[in-house]
């Protein structure tokens, strides 16, 4: 057979790779393609969406006052909360998505999302 | 023959496309209740369907967080009231059930798992909102509740009526209530006919079905570092509970004091930082989870232990780091690499079969 | 009775052409990669050129011995290096493998090196994805990378393919003794 023909199947073939090229741009690309996402919510209601890799400070009003939380390339913190015992500053950085940070006092939490979370719980 | 590959390849592009657009119907809600965010996720549901099952979880949620909190006022401080009088009362039917579990669990756990000491726990300042900051409270003190030994065998229950003849008695439930509660909100989520869920009380997990093609992935906390110790896959219907040294405790003079009191000892139970125990019920893996931290990281004196109790898997994590886990789970459980855990290799030990 | 092992003319050729796609996967390993298991994949042509000269088992004889004598000589044999080329070498047999069988019995769709480079190496960078993911770093920020990783391997399958077309251009004659497919 003539190899230097590109052949029928050939085009078959590259037809299927492009087929497989878009949808893994669509499955993989979709929506975010920053990847890490985090969520606030006051009350069990969501107060704000973040994008992890938009560095800011953001005031969280709760029934004690404002809660403090900081997003710095990619992480997530409560820096200062009004509530009394600070464990959710105690916390530290989140940044591993399903991560979660909980204010009870002031009603407030805040959780890690992602464009792909590798668990759908995490045992703590 | 041209044909039929032909339609070999429209086949191949339709199952392509189908798996682009295939969106199922998932749902996912947090709640703030319990003392803690409690995770619900369902797969396979519709949304009204899905927000009308949640709203029934929350207001369960904060009915029995009411009922069988240990230190806030409500039914179950009532009953740490009357009880050291040694008089007969009418025990509020919402308790009933979880005395008799947990009594039930306490004795197969040979009283390592014991609610009947709240009043050590008191002492050791962790039935308050704030964590306490020390100082540990005196020998002399633990001692005096020790020698009246409380257990769950002191109480008497006849009907609802309930009483005790020892004064040192004092129910704690502790996160055992949180894991009968996870077992309830299972039960009320089959209800509403839904039967791919997981529901995630603050580390007390119970998953039923799958989460669509493939199995609820869960992962566990490493004790010492932020981020995953290990993940396992998890379908049909399984719980699983983690007991760690690092969720409450007060550090004073360079010793850490943990929530987990031996009811032997009446101090903080040692050697061990966590404890994941699989199982089917939520409130099994927890009564059990309590009874092997206290029991320690010898596996002659856990493995009869989790025997007895029939749970289906055990993970340990001692102080060192060293981690201790059952046949079974070793089949199951993948260790996810850090930075840390791979300059010191994990050093994993599979220990005798359940 | 004694046994003497019979070595074929077909086991020089493989041996041939595995060592010379050893020595080319030696070459690529020497060159700066911007990322680990980036490489041209120059050595899959000589993959290609058995497959399309002497057919698919013996082309899965060079790639697999090439990926096995290669971590050896480099040192890499059993470490993740290994696994990963292995990963992708396996899938892209195995994809080439289903071409070349729907190639026999379709001889009128018949695929040829244009098809079987991009099909290989899109293969081969999918198992060594995979296998990287699930195994090494099941870090979701990783899976942001796969469609880029795929496009890159698309390109380089198509020049793999336009240089084994090349390559059997020049090689018009017919392989000694052997069928040409």
């Amino acid at each position: 057979m003539n190899w230097v023909k590109f052949s029928r199947g050939d085009a078959v073939v590259w037809l299927l790779a492009a087929t497989l090229l878009v949808s893994v741009y669509t499955m993989f690309w979709q929506a975010d393609g920053h990847g890490a996402e985090a969520v606030v919510l006051v009350n069990g209601k969501r107060w704000a969406r973040l994008d992890l890799f938009q560095n800011q400070d953001l005031k969280v009003p709760g029934p004690l006052g404002h809660s403090h939380i900081q997003v710095r390339d990619g992480q997530v913190r409560f820096m200062s909360s009004p509530c009394p015992n600070k464990l959710c500053v105690h916390t530290g950085w989140l940044s591993q998505g399903g991560e979660v940070a909980i204010c009870l006092p002031n009603k407030v939490s805040l959780q890690i999302l992602g464009s792909d979370p590798r668990f759908d719980a995490i045992n703590f | 023959m041209i044909k039929t590959f032909g339609h070999i390849l429209l086949i191949f592009i339709l199952a392509f496309l189908a798996a682009c657009d295939h969106k199922p119907a998932a749902y996912h809600e947090q709640l703030l209740v319990f003392g803690t965010v409690v995770d619900v996720k369902l797969w396979d549901v519709e949304e009204a369907q899905g927000r009308l099952a949640v709203a029934r979880l929350a207001d369960d949620f904060d009915y029995m967080h009411n009922a069988w909190h240990a230190w806030h006022p409500g039914p179950l401080g009532r009953v740490n009231q009357l009880l050291p009088s040694g008089e007969s009362f009418t025990l509020p039917p919402s308790l009933l059930p979880l005395i008799q579990r947990s009594s039930d669990l306490s004795r197969r756990s040979n009283g390592l798992f014991n609610p009947a000491i709240g009043k050590l726990t008191a002492l050791w300042g962790f039935a308050s909102d704030d964590p306490p900051k020390g100082p540990p409270p005196s020998a002399e003190a633990i001692r005096a509740i020790l020698d009246q030994q409380p257990g769950m065998d002191d109480i008497r229950l006849n009907g609802l009526t309930i009483h005790t003849a020892n004064p040192a008695l004092k129910l704690d439930f502790g996160a055992f209530a949180k894991g009968y509660a996870v077992d309830r909100a299972i039960d009320v989520l089959r209800e509403f006919g839904i039967n791919n869920a997981v529901v995630n009380a603050g580390g007390d997990l119970r998953a039923i079905g799958r989460h669509g093609d493939r199995p609820w992935r869960v992962g566990i906390r490493h004790p010492r570092e932020a981020g995953i110790l290990a993940s396992v896959e998890v379908e049909g219907d399984e719980s699983i509970f983690t007991s760690g040294d690092y969720e409450r405790y007060f550090d004073w003079q360079g010793t850490r004091y943990d929530h987990i009191i031996d009811p032997r000892s009446g101090y903080p139970a040692q050697g061990l930082s966590s404890v994941t125990v699989f199982a089917r019920r939520a409130d099994l893996a927890d009564a059990a989870a309590t009874a092997l931290f206290v029991a320690g990281p010898d596996e002659k004196d856990w493995l009869p232990v989790a025997r007895a109790m029939g749970v289906s898997g055990v993970m340990l994590v001692d102080d060192e780091g060293k981690i201790q886990l059952t046949p079974g789970i070793r089949e199951r459980i993948y260790f996810i690499p850090s930075a840390d855990n791979e300059r010191t290799r994990l050093e994993i030990r599979i220990s005798a079969a359940l | 009775m004694n046994r003497i092992i019979q070595t074929t003319r077909d086991d020089y050729l493989i041996a041939g052409f595995a060592a010379l796609a050893i020595t080319i996967h030696i070459a690529e390993s020497a060159l700066p990669s911007p990322l680990p298991g980036i490489k041209p994949g120059l050595a899959n042509v000589v993959t290609l050129v058995v497959l399309c000269r002497y057919g698919w088992q013996m082309a899965a004889w060079v790639s697999l011995l090439r990926v096995l004598v290669g971590s050896i000589l480099l040192g890499t044999f059993l470490s993740p290096t290994f696994f990963l080329s292995a990963a992708g070498a396996l899938a892209s047999v195995a994809v080439l493998g289903l071409l070349f069988a729907l190639s026999r019995a379709l001889p009128g769709w018949a695929v040829g090196p244009m098809g079987y480079g991009v099909a290989a190496a899109l293969a081969h960078m999918s198992g060594q994805f995979w296998v990287a993911y699930a195994v090494f770093v099941p870090h979701s920020g990783l899976l942001t990378l796969y469609p880029l990783l795929m496009t890159l391997a698309a390109v380089l399958g198509i020049v793999s393919g336009l240089l084994t077309r090349a390559i059997l251009a020049r090689l018009n004659s017919p392989p000694p003794g052997g069928n040409p497919v």
